[in-house]
């Protein structure tokens, strides 16, 4: 498993007042610090809370502006390239990261750096979307693809060049029941690191460590029961409430 | 907001096994190199419009239909009858004539380009052909990519067009300028921003070895 480090951290972008002109430092996430080892870290956290800035410093994204991120030793600021290559990254809408007309071009386009042949690289993309089932789906425009079937094809390019972390931001949001199980069983087989977030807290359930983020800040680290029961109680939702 | 697609302004590759689609790519590169030298030479509109009629003719000789010939026509027609009307007023019909014509030879030749090559083999062209400017510091992969999201972004942005264009319609403000324009400028900007994102994310933006 790798080992992801954040010493530290915090994000902060200039924001200009429009009606007086001038800029004032918005802090998006402030004294961060974790260490990730586990197979399956989710972030829970409500919209604006910072989970998606945490997600982005982990494959260079976004850079700290102060403190440290490091993956394996590499530092995110420094070794952005190298970090990339062992950190993939998966959107929420497939559609934005999807480059190719289908899924099979894309695929391929993600492992033209790696096979300069095309048949090399053909036959590698092969390979890829036989694992994820999808090379019946592959010829097709990933405008006719299914929200569910988007979402995989974007996770296979992602996988193709076989990052060992896979960081995942709220990739469930957009999805109907059926393929938000498509999605949970393809994860939970996935051989990779995996730190997503969500709001999904079946899908939270399944980590082994969870995260919530609350006004840029940590608020819980812990275990899956105890994290989901945490978020509730900071929604004030009370733990009795039906369904998850 | 989240793009609809709207159906190639450029031709998406339609599979086929034509005498256009088993053309060498070089040779089609070449038609349309030559639609945009024409689009210079071409000084008299009955001679433009010839030269479109032949790429017409090529375009349903190759079996790639009518339908996808006009689906466009939608999108650029307002387009180039503005460009008639000012070159009308600028310098007179004829002129007017052979400027649009030129225009839409380069337009379907290009179409016809994409429609006939699948576009991974249009990225290994491209990358190749930019493979002597290396020497120069450039990446040649990136030139790939470059005409990749290129392509990706007419459909996108023409269908940002049309849904900002019902959505004006739906609240009563078809004839506001401002309410069918300043919605596509940004989500033409959310859409650069998210497809930037992916592509750093992916690592297809990061400079060659």
């Amino acid at each position: 498993m790798s080992r992801i480090e954040l010493d530290g951290v915090r994000v902060a972008v200039a924001v200009e007042d429009p009606e007086s002109g001038r800029t004032h430092s918005k802090v998006l996430l402030d004294g961060v610090g974790v260490d990730l080892t586990e197979r399956r870290v989710a972030v829970l956290g409500a919209n604006g809370s910072g989970k998606s800035t945490l997600l982005r410093l982990l494959n260079g994204l976004v850079l700290p502006s102060a403190g440290s991120v490091r993956v394996d030793g590499l530092d995110t600021a420094a070794e952005g390239r190298a970090v990339r290559g062992r950190v993939g990254f998966v959107f929420t809408d497939p559609l934005s990261q999807l480059v190719m007309p289908t899924g099979r071009e894309d695929v391929e386009l993600s492992l033209r750096r790696h096979h300069r042949s095309r048949a090399d690289r053909a036959a590698a993309a092969q390979a890829v979307l036989d694992r994820f089932g999808l090379a019946a789906l592959a010829d097709q425009s990933v405008y006719e693809l299914s929200g569910g079937e988007r979402q995989l094809m974007a996770l296979a390019a992602v996988l193709a060049v076989e990052p060992s972390v896979l960081v995942l931001d709220e990739p469930s949001t957009l999805l109907d029941l059926r393929n938000r199980e498509l999605l949970r069983r393809t994860l939970a087989g996935l051989d990779q690191q995996v730190i997503l977030s969500t709001h999904d807290l079946e899908l939270a359930l399944d980590a082994e460590r969870v995260l919530v983020v609350d006004a840029g800040r940590i608020a819980f680290d812990g275990g899956p029961a105890e994290g989901v029961a945490f978020y509730r109680a900071l929604c004030g939702i009370p733990a009795h409430d039906g369904g998850r | 907001m989240r793009a609809r697609i709207s159906p190639g302004l450029l031709a998406g590759y339609v599979p086929g096994h034509s005498w256009l689609h088993r053309a060498p790519l070089w040779t089609k590169f070449a038609g349309v190199l030559a639609a945009g030298a024409a689009s210079f030479m071409l000084l008299d509109w009955r001679a433009s419009a010839l030269a479109v009629a032949a790429v017409v003719a090529a375009w349903l000789s190759a079996g790639l239909g009518v339908r996808r010939l006009v689906a466009p026509w939608r999108l650029i027609a307002p387009l180039l009858g503005v460009l008639f009307a000012f070159q009308w007023w600028q310098q007179g019909p004829a002129a007017s004539g052979r400027i649009v014509l030129n225009l839409l030879l380069c337009f379907l030749a290009a179409a016809l380009l994409t429609a006939t090559v699948p576009l991974r083999e249009l990225l290994d062209a491209v990358a190749g052909a930019a493979r002597p400017f290396r020497r120069f510091g450039a990446d040649p992969e990136r030139f790939a990519l470059a005409i990749a999201i290129m392509l990706r972004s007419i459909p996108v942005l023409a269908g940002s067009f049309a849904e900002v264009g019902d959505a004006a319609r739906a609240r009563g403000l078809e004839r506001s300028v401002r309410a069918r324009t300043i919605p596509v400028v940004l989500s033409a900007v959310a859409y650069a921003r998210r497809t930037g994102d992916a592509l750093a994310a992916r690592g297809l933006g990061d400079a060659d070895d």
